[in-house]
């Protein structure tokens, strides 16, 4: 018996096309749930912003203690 | 002085030709001898002899007329056509190839090695293409295993940022309508086997050409590799000579299947994605390949592998050689090995007319189905989505993302697309590595 190549053809179109777009809107799916897992339970800390931002508050409290301190010796002094 | 040399050489040349005549004779009956011992002993010959065997060696020759019982690098007879204006005519394509490269800027990366290839391939007498010769060598060593494809797409992985796929997901589905380019291309093949009499494509070969509209070269060469190595040459030119004119094939598909309006969308700004969700992405989808499609783990694989690398953040030493170096020497290799595929006698067939035809087919046809696939996305609710960037869905990273951007700038000068089409187009490499996955489990 002689295959139809193009029925052939036809069934590798309908498998291939079809998997692919089931491996891709599996991985979309999963790809919102990572997401959605990501940001509720690991949410980014903004390194740049809120470290540096507290960091940079203690240093402006030691600069203005360094300032008492150096008004406060200058007037006793 | 001068008198003296002339002396000699008029003394030479008598001597020579003396001994030519002398030994004319001797020669004929003793050649089959010498032929088989010639590799124990050297046979000391007479200066006519040597004259005679010089010339009977030269390239001139060999392309007049050649050697009968030479072979071609298979091992297999070669037709007197193949052997003369056949190579003739691959130098003069190896030497477009390299007009193209270097005048035209068509993907000179790897035209150029392969183009090289070409012209070294089809030496005659020298047999750089045939097993001993150093472009055979490179052919076994990483091709005819498809281990070269593989460390330029773990190289790829290095290179490529998911971002844009992750901040707006359903983009991916335009790099799966895309691969219908593939799909349909195949059964245009396979219809073309059946129903012409001029081409006789076996349904492995013509899945090796279909792959062509997958627009990914290491893809392409992996696949021709393993299921038609016979048609690699063609395959991979026509692959790399289409991703090159990407710029060209497109934008008229582009235009003509979408309205004014359409391509003036414009798309909502993306996201922020974290560090984490791209370091977990790879992962994903290697763990989600190995679930559902093992065959095409080795593509995928190396490609996360490359990314996972890159997006971990604390081995920049592997991952930037993985993009520069490495991927640099694979390219050399990779272009020169498939180079040797563009001897005469397996280039010069109508075989490859049907797949440079079928590989600008196979391309449009991937563009026209990523547009496509954006209008019917917006036909349900949620953002919009401009159908310029479906045609990025074929891989072609990435020009393919250049090409959305510079038509959809081309209708209004504020609208950027390159990001957004960056989504479907990395989602395309992903697309095809699991059509070439598929592909290759129908044949196991």
């Amino acid at each position: 018996m002689e295959t139809n190549l193009v029925v052939e053809g036809v069934k590798f179109m309908g498998l291939g096309m079809g998997a692919v777009f089931l491996f891709l809107a599996v991985m979309i799916f999963l790809m919102s749930i990572m997401s959605r897992v990501v940001h509720k339970f690991f949410p980014e800390v903004q390194p740049s912003a809120s470290s540096s931002s507290s960091s940079a508050q203690n240093n402006q409290k030691k600069v203005v203690a360094a300032i008492t301190a150096a008004i406060k010796f200058h007037r006793e002094g | 002085m001068k008198k003296n040399v002339i002396k000699i050489l008029t003394l030479l040349m008598l001597f020579g030709f003396s001994s030519l005549y002398a030994s004319g004779s001797a020669a004929d009956t003793s050649s089959h001898e010498v032929s088989t011992k010639k590799v124990e002993t050297y046979q000391t010959q007479s200066f006519g002899e040597m004259i005679e065997g010089f010339i009977n060696s030269t390239g001139i020759k060999a392309f007049v007329s050649p050697n009968p019982d030479e072979l071609s690098s298979h091992g297999e007879k070669m037709s007197d056509f193949h052997k003369s204006w056949g190579r003739i005519i691959m130098i003069l394509i190896a030497f477009l190839l390299f007009y193209l490269a270097i005048a035209k800027g068509f993907e000179p990366l790897l035209l150029l090695p392969i183009g090289f290839g070409g012209l070294l391939a089809n030496i005659p007498v020298a047999g750089i293409a045939g097993p001993d010769g150093f472009l055979g060598i490179m052919y076994e060593m990483g091709l005819a295993n498809q281990f070269f494809p593989i460390l330029i797409f773990m190289g790829v992985g290095a290179m490529t940022d998911f971002g844009p796929l992750l901040s707006n997901p359903k983009t991916a589905l335009l790099g799966g309508a895309a691969q219908f380019g593939i799909f349909g291309t195949l059964v245009g093949a396979v219809a073309l086997a059946q129903y012409t009499p001029l081409f006789d494509f076996t349904l492995q070969q013509a899945s090796a050409i279909s792959i062509i509209g997958g627009a990914d070269g290491p893809t392409s060469i992996f696949i021709a590799t393993k299921l038609a190595p016979e048609l690699l040459g063609a395959i991979a030119v026509a692959s790399y000579s289409y991703m090159a004119m990407v710029p060209i094939i497109q934008p008229p598909i582009m235009k003509a299947l979408t309205t004014d309006a359409e391509r003036r969308i414009k798309m909502s700004t993306m996201r922020h994605v974290s560090r984490l969700e791209k370091l977990v992405f790879p992962i994903m989808v290697l763990v989600l390949a190995i679930l559902v499609l093992p065959d095409a783990t080795p593509l995928i694989g190396a490609f996360m592998f490359g990314n996972f690398l890159k997006e971990s953040g604390v081995v920049d030493r592997l991952s930037d050689t993985m993009q520069n170096a490495l991927i640099n020497i694979v390219t050399i290799f990779l272009g020169l090995a498939v180079g040797s595929k563009l001897a005469a006698d397996q280039f010069l067939v109508a075989d490859t007319l049907a797949i440079l035809a079928l590989g600008v087919v196979a391309f449009s046809a991937g563009t026209a189905a990523g547009v496509i696939m954006a209008k019917i996305m917006n036909l349900f609710p949620g953002n919009k989505i401009n159908p310029l960037i479906g045609s990025a869905g074929v891989s072609a990273v990435p020009m393919a993302a250049r090409v959305s951007n510079k038509v959809g700038m081309e209708y209004d000068r504020s609208n950027m697309l390159l990001m957004h089409a960056m989504g479907p187009n990395v989602a395309g490499v992903i697309g095809s590595a699991v059509a070439a996955g598929i592909l290759i489990s129908l044949f196991s």
